[in-house]
């Protein structure tokens, strides 16, 4: 497993860097001056897979610096921002509508937004037409306590209009800086980011994406934040010219994984005449804090409420597995999740929790950690960065994690635990967190280190059908359905979401068109550890068909892959299913004594290098019975763009080898 | 959609203060559980009009939500603004038995803004709590209050929310002084009581023990299932204007009078608009050179704040910043076209919203505004929002319905353009070259028209590249090489677009023995059947009304005849029609296909014979020609 996780972080950080636009090697000069339009702006155009941009970023110049606040005396971030783009067409005026979020905490720390200018130029018969933003075109948004939207429209916008915007945030939560991210929907010409940090301080810098930023500079300044006080700042310039735009694509964690992009999180502090303040600087750091912090270690601790209910979860249980399902299954049977992610607890005390019978993924999950310590079993948080929130980076940081789940080990087994879906069984995780890796902590050793949550056992989906063919073209029988795994959960979930049985079954028929459902049964709906079975007594009509003396029917019937899931001619990213997937077909016909198979279509087996996935097909006939077993097997939840090719050249052989009909001639 | 009345969702109606609070799901009948996933277990509204300007509403709800397919309805999410407070909330959880589990505090409520997704800014918020509760079933009940400091239209009413929810009971009252003059729509058959208490009157209507209805496709709506109340003042009061509603011409001479004065233009545009049309002929040429203007310098954007929601923003202003909403670009075209001479009247229209009810005159029946520009022969309606609507062509969901034509002399009803089915036509013609290992080579070429134009129109805005993706994850036919395509507006005045597409396609016949097998209908196949909906209740409709027509042709590979090709079929109904007709000539399959899709609204206990008739378009659709090697 551990092995597995490595393998996934070396693939991440060797990220290639391909483009089809070579930096171009201007080092001219540039000037970011506000009104101040080159003639040469306005024919700025756009070729090769952009052509037909919306707009054409022209700059994006960030700078981050720091200043003392003459309100608090403590040292606050300026974050300046000045963007220019060119409106290529109508589906670029959104551009000219723009906001800016700031924060507030409960306390009084907040963000301002100090300054805000924009306009609009347009050439109106070879001269230059500046519209300024309007004050009446300046909104507040109160979102809600914690945020504060700004807006803005800019008038007078046309094809071929050049807008720009510049404004200045003074932020008090210097914990985390504004990043920066250098490519967005539309190309780029030239973005850059310049970052000028106090010697005080000490920044852990997250750089990322699938595109190669360059970083120029990195030198000491002389910076003055206090009069009097001649001090330094270390300044990095990134920047990168000739970003085409970022387009979406199918089975991704999230498409920001992609983008390339700089986050800061701060490391250390260390002021003079003060001692050196380490903020997660390492992962001991890292666990030394957490495991301290009384919305996540010491929430653990606190045992009061684990100590009143445990004897009666238990009952005397001894057996180790047994205990922590029982535990488990409390914590899923008597608290909700709220469908907020978070690796802190938002009480301090689990009690709070199990009186609110709601919370976040962190409430529950650091309450099961407590019952879980409480009834001595070895149990560990692992932190996660969910897909939705990216891939984390791999080296300390705190920041980039919003989730936590419990590991507890037991024999050989590592049993990974999320009590946030009453239908995931011990040992399985949401398809969220299936981010490749986590990390785990010990707080008595202080000791951590990166796992891997690749599931176990595939996600799988057994299909039987067993038919009998009349002279009618009708087909009778029975359907048995078997779900592991993902297709299991997906299922429970499905079938608990709907109101009742019969509407399930309306819902199971809605794409069968011909299928008559009857006797329907679902078995171990509610034992997770458990094969999850579905039988049914069916007719089909409408799927055989006649043709002159011939009878014929595509054999899968309703399970048959009819499209190819990967259709497109290239994949510039890995293709991330989460997890890997079985489905297997097994249908017997038997038809009347009087037809005869025509001719069967040839069985097959089709692979992927290394056996990453197959197709299989087989076709047995005796006497008038006929059976057809068929499996697809994507072994792997991860492939690379190069691989994207056989997976799509093993999903055109599935379709194209299920379509094949079997043919029967009828005698006389 | 452009939407411009800033407030105008029907707010659920609210109500006074419960005497019953035993919640045991025990006691919900048998009758209101079949099909239901939440219960309405008793919900009161009380609207009190204390004058003209002013009015408080209390309202009152408890609901048991059964499942977890009810747990949409498990939340409080009230809308306000500064003209309506809401204060004095109060909310319950109780479990299965009717036991109180707890009372939330009012940090546990949130508040934040509520902007819709066209909007850049509005002054509407909402209250928002979201119940928890582990197990199934559970009850929920809230109360608040809300005070109205300025009254367009009162909150409706309806006992039912929606497909699944049954009713245990549920009253609306409103109350009134005797001379307070109010009009209002009720469900057929609904009983309205009135009291008189002094100087008040009183109206109640209630409704009890109500089933529930499980969902149902291509319902019109759950009208002629629920009760329901819609009602309006008369004279009104709000945001520093007043006025009358009692009918639509005097609703439109409200309109009329706010927006007097806002239609003058800056010298410098007045000058524009001379020079722009100083070639043109006839008055049809103006309004096209003015329209197309509005299109090339103009944006769509909204900001909807107090009686800023109904009165355009002035057209001098929006000849300085070239944007503004539907009702300020709507003004802004009038004031062009005033300045070449040309009339025109503002139109309030329900975009994609039923019609105007002729008889019953009322805030929140429209959300949108056009403009008309009356003529002796072609009356031409400009939608003001697009950017690329040729001129006239108001769109499917503008067309076909009563609207307000605010004049000098007040409102008048009038009726936007229908588009028949045969107007919004697909017509297709596609050549297929097939080879022996059954790949072939696809030319298509289409036509679509007025609502199917509509419908693609946005593949002529997409990128190269985004196009490309599209094109392929969408082709019915599965494509292994697009070779070329291209979308095309001939003529921008009209709404007609063209598609050419050119693909090798990966196999389309399959074998099947020594026979090879082709669907001959491989495009605009007709996949699936609707589900039968035993003992249907509401009315239903097609989406729109459409008319596809198919040719294809398959050129088949040497050394194969046809072996076996379906016979022709013809289905017709009161739904539309259909026919298939397939050939042979030399070396090729000519393929015809016509669909004719009405876009009328049919009874419930129609709906198994238009699943027949669609079982037989399915039928048809998947018939197979076979070939075979000549010998």
């Amino acid at each position: 497993m551990q092995k597995n996780a490595l393998k996934f972080l070396t693939l991440m950080l060797c990220i290639g860097v391909g483009s089809l636009y070579a930096q171009t090697g201007q080092n001219v000069k540039r000037e970011f001056k506000f009104g101040k339009i080159a003639p040469a702006e306005f024919e700025t155009k756009v070729s090769g897979a952009d052509s037909s941009a919306s707009a054409v970023k022209l700059f994006d110049v960030g700078e981050c610096y720091f200043e003392i606040s003459p309100s608090s005396s403590g040292f606050i971030y300026v974050f300046e921002r000045h963007i220019r783009y060119k409106i290529l067409n109508k589906n670029g005026y959104d551009l000219a509508n723009f906001k800016v979020e700031l924060y507030k905490s409960s306390g009084s720390a907040k963000e301002d937004l100090n300054y805000m200018d924009a306009a609009t130029y347009n050439m109106v018969d070879g001269k230059m037409v500046t519209s300024k933003l309007n004050k009446d075109a300046k909104f507040t948004e109160e979102f809600n306590k914690n945020y504060v939207i700004k807006k803005f429209a800019l008038p007078n916008v046309k094809e071929g209009s050049i807008i720009e915007f510049k404004y200045r945030i003074k932020s008090d939560f210097i914990f985390t800086l504004r990043g920066w991210k250098f490519q967005s929907s539309v190309p780029t010409l030239w973005s850059e980011y310049n970052v000028r940090i106090p010697e005080y301080f000490n920044y852990k810098t997250n750089m990322s994406g699938y595109y190669q930023v360059d970083h120029p500079l990195h030198q000491n300044v002389n910076a003055s934040y206090i009069a009097g006080v001649s001090s330094n700042a270390v300044y990095d310039k990134y920047c990168v010219a000739n970003i085409p735009a970022l387009k979406d694509e199918p089975y991704v964690t999230t498409m920001d994984d992609y983008n390339p992009k700089i986050e800061f999180e701060l490391r250390a502090t260390n002021f003079p005449g003060d001692v050196y303040h380490d903020y997660n600087g390492s992962w001991s750091k890292i666990i030394n804090e957490l495991a301290q912090d009384e919305n996540f270690g010491a929430y653990i601790n606190k045992n009061s409420y684990a100590k009143s209910v445990l004897p009666g979860i238990l009952k005397g249980e001894k057996d180790t597995l047994a205990t922590v399902k029982l535990i488990f299954n409390y914590v899923k049977n008597n608290v909700k999740w709220d469908k907020h992610y978070s690796k802190y607890s938002d009480a301090t005390n689990p009690k709070t929790l199990f009186e609110k019978k709601t919370g976040s993924s962190g409430d529950i999950n650091l309450a099961l950690l407590s019952l879980l310590k409480e009834a001595k079993i070895e149990a560990y948080p692992v932190l996660i960065s969910t897909r939705e929130n990216g891939m984390h980076p791999g080296y300390p940081l705190i920041s980039a994690f919003n989730n936590v789940i419990a590991v507890t080990q037991i024999g050989n087994q590592l049993y990974f635990l999320d009590a946030t879906d009453k239908d995931l069984p011990a040992g399985m995780l949401d398809y969220e967190n299936l981010s490749h890796q986590g990390y785990y902590m010990d707080f008595k050793t202080f000791n951590g280190k990166w796992l891997s949550t690749e599931p176990s056992i595939a996600s799988e989906k057994i299909f039987v059908y067993n038919m009998v063919l009349d002279k009618e073209h009708k087909l009778s029988g029975k359907i048995n359905q078997y779900s592991k795994g993902y297709s299991a959960l997906n299922l429970r979930n499905k079938y608990r979401k709907t109101n009742n049985e019969t509407e399930f079954i309306k819902d199971l028929k809605k794409d069968k068109t011909g299928l008559e459902v009857s006797a329907y049964k679902i078995d171990n709906l509610d034992n997770l550890d458990e094969l999850l079975s579905e039988s049914m007594d069916v007719v089909i009509e409408d799927n055989v068909e006649e043709a002159g003396n011939l009878v014929y029917f595509t054999p899968l019937l309703f399970e048959r892959t009819k499209e190819n899931l990967f259709k497109l001619e290239e994949r510039k990213f890995p293709v991330d299913f989460a997890y890997p997937f079985k489905e297997s077909y097994r249908i017997t016909v038997n038809f009347p004594e009087d037809y005869e198979i025509d001719k069967l279509p040839k069985g097959g087996i089709y692979k992927l290098p290394e056996e990453n996935g197959t197709f299989t097909i087989n076709y047995i006939s005796e006497g008038k019975t006929l059976m057809i077993k068929s499996t697809i097997n994507v072994n792997k939840s991860f492939y690379t763009p190069e691989e994207y090719f056989d997976l799509k050249e093993l999903f055109k052989a599935v379709v194209e080898k299920q379509a094949e009909q079997i043919v029967f001639k009828k005698k006389g | 959609m452009r939407y411009y009345l800033s407030l105008a969702f029907g707010l659920l109606a609210m109500g006074s203060a419960f005497a019953q609070t035993d919640y045991d799901v025990a006691k919900i009948p048998d009758n209101l559980k079949k099909d239901a996933v939440m219960v309405v277990r008793n919900e009161e509204s009380f609207f009190d009009v204390k004058g003209l300007g002013s009015a408080r509403m209390d309202f009152k709800v408890a609901m048991t939500i059964l499942n977890k397919a009810g747990e949409e309805y498990s939340e409080m999410a009230e809308v306000y603004d500064k003209f309506s407070s809401i204060y004095n909330i109060k909310a319950t959880l109780y479990d299965a038995t009717g036991k109180k589990i707890k009372d939330y505090k009012s940090s546990d409520i949130k508040d934040q803004s509520l902007i819709s997704d066209f909007s850049i800014f509005e002054d509407n918020r909402l209250k928002l709590l979201k119940f928890v509760s582990v197990n199934y079933p559970y009850t929920i009940e809230y109360s608040y209050s809300q005070d109205y400091n300025g009254i367009l239209y009162f909150p409706s009413w309806r006992d039912i929310k929606g497909f699944g929810v049954s009713v245990e009971k549920s009253s609306y009252t409103i109350q009134k002084a005797k001379n307070y003059k109010m009009r209002y729509l009720t469900s057929r058959n609904l009983q309205t009581d009135s009291v008189i208490i002094g100087e008040k009157v009183q109206y109640k209507w209630k409704s009890a023990n109500v089933a529930a209805v499980a969902s149902e496709p291509l319902s019109t709506g759950i009208d002629n299932i629920s009760a329901w109340v819609k009602a309006s003042p008369n004279q009104f009061e709000y945001d520093g204007s007043s006025g009358n509603f009692d009918n639509w011409q005097n609703f439109g001479s409200w309109l009329y009078n706010l927006n007097q004065g806002g239609n003058k233009l800056p010298e410098a545009t007045k000058l524009m608009v001379q020079n722009l049309i100083k070639d043109a002929k006839t008055p049809k040429e103006k309004i096209r050179i003015l329209y197309n203007h509005l299109q090339q310098n103009t944006r769509y954007v909204s900001v909807q704040l107090g009686i800023g929601g109904f009165r355009p923003i002035l057209a001098e202003k929006v000849a300085q910043v070239n944007y503004g909403d539907c009702k300020a670009l709507s003004n802004y075209m009038k004031a062009l076209l005033n300045e070449a001479g040309i009339a025109s009247n503002l139109i309030v229209i329900g975009n994609d919203m039923p019609s105007l009810n002729p008889n019953y005159s009322s805030m929140g029946q429209a959300n949108h505004m056009i403009l008309c520009v009356p003529m002796p022969k072609d009356t031409t309606f400009l939608e003001c929002t697009s950017q690329y609507k040729p001129m006239g062509f108001v769109g499917y969901s503008n067309s076909d319905r009563n609207v307000l034509m605010v004049t000098e002399n007040g409102g008048k009803i009038v009726h936007t353009p229908a588009y028949n089915p045969k107007e919004n036509y697909q017509i297709r013609k596609t050549k297929i070259t097939l080879a022996e290992d059954g790949t072939a080579s696809s030319e298509i070429r289409s036509t679509y028209g007025n609502a199917q134009f509509e419908e693609n129109f946005s593949m002529t805005l997409m990128e190269p590249v985004e196009l490309r993706k599209r094109i392929i994850e969408d082709s019915p036919i599965p494509v292994a090489e697009l070779t070329s395509y291209k979308y095309l507006q001939p003529d921008k005045t009209v709404p007609v677009l063209t598609e050419e597409i050119n693909f090798k396609t990966n196999p389309i016949l399959t074998k099947g023995g020594d026979k090879l097998f082709l669907v001959v209908i491989q495009i605009n196949r007709r996949e699936s059947v609707p589900l039968k909906v035993e003992n249907r209740k509401t009315y239903f409709a097609v989406p729109f009304g459409y008319n596809d027509d198919d040719e294809i042709s398959y050129i088949l590979p040497k050394g194969y005849n046809v072996e076996f090709l379906p016979k022709d079929i013809t289905i017709t109904s009161e739904f539309g029609s259909y026919t298939a007709k397939f050939s042979v000539k030399d070396n090729t399959i000519v393929y015809n296909r016509t669909q004719t899709m009405n876009n009328k609204k049919y009874a419930p206990e129609k709906y198994g014979e238009y699943v027949d008739f669609y079982k037989k378009i399915y039928q048809a659709d998947k018939q197979k020609a076979v070939l075979a090697k000549t010998l």
